[in-house]
């Protein structure tokens, strides 16, 4: 929100009035107000993020108001969601975004940063441009194309071959038996995951590759100068330099991760469940709302539990963001900054 | 392998750093054209000429830094230690290890004062932790900077003073025990009294280290070197003892440039 503000503010002013308003001097009526209205139209825009984001949160609490009266507390503990009944909670599609988001970041984040090491500091400067771009195209394909691919490729491949072998192999295992258990859809919670993973990973190399070839070549010939390899130069000086750039860049992976809706929708299975198996189908906040808005009538308890759930996919993000504020604080301490 | 003779016959000392018949490109452009010169051992020598002159570049050839960056490449022979260092099979990071830089800004890196220090030694060497202590305190001694910082080695290395920037980073250096020291312009970023310090510790570290220093102020080169070179797009013109070069150099395109004429 803060950058957009800033965006707002550093809109070029209006060019200087006439030779006449120079002329004024210290009476400069004309240029003073032209300064005037510039300040105020930015402040405007600044203020106007602010209305627009408490707006939302408003619409999004009163419209779940009814659900969160109905149930009360009992609307965060349980995981019924049954339309007959006329009774709904949120546990499960919490659980389930929580959990494909973290299966998401667990993948993605390595890739991406193995990704962005090797185009930044290691490959040939045409691969690195060819696969650059492959980087940002993948990251502008729309999130259905990703919904339809995952449904067709990955879903039969989790069925067929992942969760089968899985099995085989941990499915005598204590403990390791419950994540992979139940019969082998191919839809669910890892799928969903590794389709999120797939999908926020250009966004994540991207960012990492802005943030590791901004940093000063001198800082990183230093290293080398000390006869550091390529991978000691990444972890002592690259890495504690662009840290808060890095956890900037997981962050919002993990929030676009979050908020992702049709792909998901597309291989999560859709049911209502919260259990041990990865390999079962579940739901995300964004999934139940997509599909179960067009059901819900205006006015309706379900309507109202969809905006509920729209809240608290919003707390979750600020959360999120929140969280990593404080480790990055955190640890800049530890460093002595 | 590095000093074997310690008595001042430094005459007779081979040099630390042979370079001969040095080309270098970046790309296509021929940045040094044919240079042979020798490194004294444990002197100072001084690199001057007019910017662009290829006076960094060679610098930059000594530790093979130009390596990172493809498209540049070197020709001809430098030895250092008996070895063609330009050559094919040398490892790069013992190499830079012993023939340590020192940049134009000061580069600490993104941690404390001490690890910035224990960064290069941890690369090379297994120390114990007191070991280490003693070895970060030495380094810190010999670049005057200990009294200052000995109550802070824990706080972050930006926040130092920019010319105690530059003394942590000549430190850092020297603690991976380089026999060569290479300075890339280390004052032109500091203030008059951090870079008249930056010159007193010169004359210090050449009992030990044999120094190169890229400089464009040519009091520096006559107070710091013992030996300067006079480079000119992309040549070395002239090189000979500093007093020799400062009252009576051989070219007039020397003599031109120290007097203030072109440059």
């Amino acid at each position: 929100m803060n950058g957009i503000a800033r965006t707002a503010g550093t809109v070029p002013g209006k060019p200087p009035e006439s030779t006449e308003a120079q002329e004024t001097m210290l009476g400069a009526g004309s240029r003073l107000n032209g300064d005037s209205i510039f300040r105020w139209l930015v402040t405007t825009a600044g203020i106007g993020v602010l209305l627009l984001l408490g707006g939302i949160i408003l619409v999004m609490i009163s419209g779940g108001m009814k659900a969160f009266e109905t149930f009360g507390p009992s609307f965060f503990t349980t995981s019924i969601w049954n339309p007959v009944t006329q009774h709904f909670g949120a546990l499960a599609p919490v659980f389930g975004t929580i959990v494909t988001s973290l299966i998401g970041l667990v993948v993605a984040v390595p890739l991406a940063f193995g990704a962005a090491f090797w185009l930044t500091q290691m490959a040939p400067a045409r691969i690195s441009f060819a696969v650059g771009m492959a980087v940002q195209l993948l990251a502008a394909v729309p999130s259905i194309i990703f919904g339809m691919w995952g449904f067709f490729v990955i879903v039969p491949l989790i069925a067929r071959y992942v969760q089968p072998t899985l099995h085989h192999w941990f499915g005598h295992v204590p403990v390791v038996d419950a994540l992979v258990a139940g019969a082998p859809f191919g839809t669910g919670l890892m799928t969903g995951g590794l389709i999120l993973a797939v999908m926020i990973m250009p966004f994540v190399t991207a960012v990492m590759c802005d943030v590791f070839t901004s940093i000063p070549a001198v800082l990183k010939e230093s290293g080398f100068g000390l006869g550091a390899t390529r991978w000691e130069v990444m972890r002592n000086v690259i890495l504690p330099w662009s840290r808060s750039a890095v956890v900037g860049s997981v962050v919002l992976g993990m929030g676009r991760a979050m908020g992702e809706t049709m792909a998901v929708t597309f291989v999560i299975g859709n049911a209502n469940k919260i259990g041990w198996s990865l390999f079962a189908p579940g739901n995300t906040i964004a999934s139940l709302i997509a599909l179960e808005f067009p059901e819900s009538p205006a006015g309706s308890v379900k309507l109202s539990a969809l905006m509920a759930l729209g809240a608290i996919l919003m707390a979750m993000s600020f959360v999120a963001l929140a969280i990593s504020r404080v480790l990055l604080g955190v640890s800049g301490k530890k460093e002595g900054r | 392998m590095t000093t074997q003779t310690d008595n001042g016959q430094a005459v007779t000392e081979k040099p630390a750093i042979s370079v001969k018949s040095l080309d270098f490109y970046y790309g296509e452009h021929k940045a040094l054209r044919n240079i042979s010169m020798d490194f004294a051992r444990r002197k100072v020598t001084g690199m001057i000429g007019p910017s662009g002159c290829g006076k960094s570049t060679l610098l930059r050839v000594l530790n093979r830094m130009y390596d990172l960056y493809p498209g540049q490449r070197a020709t001809g022979e430098v030895v250092f230690d008996g070895r063609n260092i330009i050559g094919q099979g040398i490892d790069l990071n013992r190499l830079r290890a012993r023939v340590g830089m020192v940049f134009q800004k000061p580069t600490p890196f993104p941690m404390s004062i001490y690890d910035n220090i224990a960064f290069g030694v941890k690369l090379h060497e297994k120390l114990s932790r007191s070991e280490m202590d003693g070895r970060v305190e030495d380094v810190l001694r010999r670049v005057a900077l200990w009294a200052e910082v000995k109550d802070r080695l824990k706080a972050s290395a930006t926040a130092l003073s920019g010319g105690q920037q530059q003394r942590l980073c000549i430190a850092r250096t020297i603690a991976t025990r380089p026999e060569v020291v290479l300075l890339d312009e280390p004052t032109s970023a500091l203030d008059p009294v951090s870079t008249a310090r930056i010159e007193e510790l010169l004359d210090e570290l050449k009992k030990e280290f044999t120094i190169a220093i890229v400089t464009h102020n040519m009091q520096q080169a006559a107070r710091c070197a013992d030996q300067v070179a006079f480079f000119y797009l992309g040549e070395l013109v002239e090189m000979d003892s500093t007093d020799r070069m400062f009252t009576a150099p051989r070219e007039t395109r020397t003599q031109d440039y120290i007097t203030g004429r072109f440059g």
